[in-house]
């Protein structure tokens, strides 16, 4: 009988139930409350907020149906105000191109400002495989790298740490004894980061977005972190995905506006960052050297793809905030850099082929659709599940812990035997359905209990209804 | 074929079957604005209640500033070369440094800057590389005051966005550094100022 359980979960499942209710509880809570405080800000602010995702989605849209155009200007911009423009094609192009750059710069120390893309390509594994010390600033993504653990939340890394987890993981570090106050783990992380901004020959960072006429780097931050990693240092490297170019500054206005509200219920947030460009003769004060590493790595492939919306994506979190599936599951359950509903589409189609590995993401959804209503920039969440639920099934990658679906597809297609069920349905009522030998039916019947046969009458319902306001009722 | 060469024919054949593109959207300018700001006459005004909500100080007065940083027990301060009008009165009561290199870091206890402009709608300070040419100087001492002129200030991000200066570095601070990345818990004060101030003259 546990066998038949087992069989009877989708692999998510497996991860919901190892996660510590006290994690579960924390994921809940905190995702629950950015979800509120987004809706209420957006409320306050705007009399129709949906009006403005749709055309943030728009500009975003527009942007990536002519990526060629607007990447070429963003390169003429960078290049132009003395950046040096790199292109990688894949993961490990771009992690060689960053060694490249700090090895010839004669650079063993960086500090790291907090960026998905890093995550995505392992940078600070290829760094620390080369000799170079790459130590993140960010305080959650910190913790994270000295636990040699995953962000679990987009914005949120440690989402699914303890107070108590953090205090142990600094005492081993040698960043003081065991001491779980909130604020002196931060004052500890301050102190201790300070020495290493200090001590770095360069600062490497992702970007929000990027403007193509004006070649600026947008990057936001609400503790400072990518500030302090340009300050001292004398290289500046950032990693962006070629699809984060925007057209021009007016877009930001609509952008940027919803970035913050939907990431973290801020009208904006505390550092919003432009650069475009290494100090000059007029400007001595920044990073003698800017380098810029547009990274693909499958970018393209996905572009090329039936789900190219998904690179809208501006990386807010908030459709993982108010996800039921999130919540339950944290995002270690999606076994990938990107979690939740964006994870779900964007890691399968990241993952190039290893795909089937990762195709039972698209299937841990029930298609509510409050993450494409959340979406700053209206991804149609659900519809690209659903098209990577069809690609899974063309390519025939097994399902396990997905009931089979071809009796009801008989039922659903065929309308007389639709019809017939409908009338026999009641019959349910009056048999033992807990202890019949479907593992499936088996393990759905564990929470839950079904309602008594209400079956059969809508059809009823419709004719009686169309024959009284005079309607044909065919 | 080079990396940049792959990439562009990557895009390129991604996009060589759409039958049609997405237009470029129209973005009329103030499309972002709150549906608020309409209502509010006065930027100066506006600047101190949103910069009250992100959690900034204002102070009216030089006098008004240098009272609150004496309270603080503020030792040393740093005021740089661009502010120098203000150096008689400050260095009354406290220490002055116009020098801030990395080995004094955490040797200041409050440091004085002068801010590029702000934003009313936002309560948002923006300084940039030429009004405040050491980025360290703003960023790391525990207290940071800019100093913004009243003309200086934007209405909106909207305008702000219509209006940048020609500058490598331009940055937009809302409020004090802090993180919830402990169990959601508000803390400020992580890399940047725990105190971020602004003199409006």
């Amino acid at each position: 009988m546990p066998c038949t359980t087992a069989m009877a979960k989708q692999l998510i499942d497996t991860y919901v139930a190892e996660l510590p209710p006290t994690v579960q509880k924390a994921v809940h809570q905190s995702t629950a409350t950015t979800t509120e405080k987004r809706y209420q800000l957006l409320g306050d602010d705007f009399t129709d907020s949906d009006a403005l995702r749709k055309l943030a989605g728009s500009i975003r849209q527009h942007t990536l149906e002519h990526l060629d155009t607007y990447l070429a200007q963003a390169e003429e911009s960078l290049t132009a105000r003395g950046a040096k423009v790199h292109y990688a094609v894949t993961a490990d192009d771009a992690c060689r191109a960053v060694t490249e750059i700090l090895l010839s710069a004669g650079i063993t120390k960086v500090v790291k400002s907090k960026s998905m893309v890093t995550e995505e390509i392992h940078l600070n594994d290829y760094l620390a495989n080369h000799g170079i010390e790459s130590v993140e600033s960010d305080l959650g993504e910190y913790i994270v790298q000295i636990d040699g653990d995953h962000p679990s939340h987009i914005v949120r890394p440690i989402i699914h740490k303890t107070r108590g987890d953090i205090a142990r993981s600094f005492e081993r570090e040698g960043l003081g004894d065991y001491n779980d106050d909130p604020e002196t783990i931060t004052r500890r992380a301050r102190k201790f980061m300070r020495g290493k901004y200090l001590e770095a020959g360069a600062g490497i960072t992702g970007a929000n977005f990027v403007t193509a006429d004006t070649g600026r780097l947008v990057l936001v931050t609400n503790e400072g972190n990518s500030r302090f990693c340009l300050a001292p240092a004398k290289v500046h490297i950032a990693l962006v995905g070629i699809e984060k170019v925007v057209p021009s500054d007016a877009d930001l206005a609509v952008l940027l506006n919803l970035l913050g509200r939907s990431a973290t219920g801020q009208q904006l947030t505390v550092y919003t960052e432009f650069i475009n460009g290494p100090r000059r003769h007029d400007r001595p004060s920044g990073p003698e050297q800017m380098h810029v590493v547009f990274v693909d790595n499958r970018r393209t492939e996905v572009l090329a793809s039936d789900c190219k919306e998904i690179l809208r994506c501006i990386r807010c979190g908030a459709c993982l905030n108010v996800c039921p599936v999130y919540r339950q599951a944290s995002g270690h359950a999606y076994r990938s850099v990107y979690p939740g509903p964006v994870g779900a589409v964007l890691s399968p189609l990241l993952a190039g082929d290893k795909f089937k590995e990762l195709a039972d993401l698209p299937k841990a959804s029930s298609l509510c659709g409050a993450c494409n209503e959340v979406c700053p920039v209206d991804i149609p969440i659900p519809d690209l599940l659903l098209r990577l639920r069809r690609r899974a099934h063309e390519e025939h990658v097994p399902s396990p812990g997905t009931p089979p679906m071809a009796g009801f597809a008989l039922l659903g297609s065929h309308p007389l035997i639709w019809r017939s069920a409908m009338t026999f349905g009641a019959a349910k009522d009056y048999l033992p359905l807990d202890k019949m030998p479907v593992p499936y039916l088996g393990s759905w019947l564990k929470t839950r209990t079904l309602p008594k046969w209400r079956g059969g009458k809508f059809r009823t319902w419709m004719k009686s209804r169309h024959g009284r306001n005079g309607g044909n009722g065919k | 074929m080079t990396a940049r060469e792959k990439v562009f024919s990557g895009i390129k054949s991604a996009l060589a079957p759409l039958p049609e593109r997405e237009a470029r959207p129209a973005v009329p300018h103030g499309v972002a604005d709150p549906q608020w700001l309409a209502g509010e006459a006065d930027n100066v005004a506006l600047f101190k209640k949103r910069a009250k909500v992100a959690g900034t100080l204002c102070f009216d007065t030089p006098g008004g500033c240098l009272s609150w940083l004496y309270e603080q027990q503020a030792k040393t301060v740093y005021l740089p070369e661009a502010l120098a009008s203000l150096d008689a009165k400050f260095a009354e009561f406290v220490q002055l440094t116009h020098d801030y290199t990395r080995g004094r870091v955490d040797e200041i206890d409050a440091a004085l800057t002068l801010a590029h402009g702000a934003i009313a709608e936002t309560g948002t300070i923006i300084l940039t590389d030429e009004s405040t040419p050491d980025r360290l100087a703003a960023l790391a001492p525990w207290t940071h005051i800019a100093v913004v002129r009243k003309d200086t200030i934007h209405r909106s991000v909207a305008d702000a966005l219509a209006a940048m200066p020609d500058d490598p570095n331009i940055i937009w601070v809302t409020g004090p550094s802090k993180t919830a990345d402990v169990e959601g818990i508000l803390i400020q004060g992580v890399h940047g100022p725990g105190v971020q101030g602004c003199l409006l003259v």
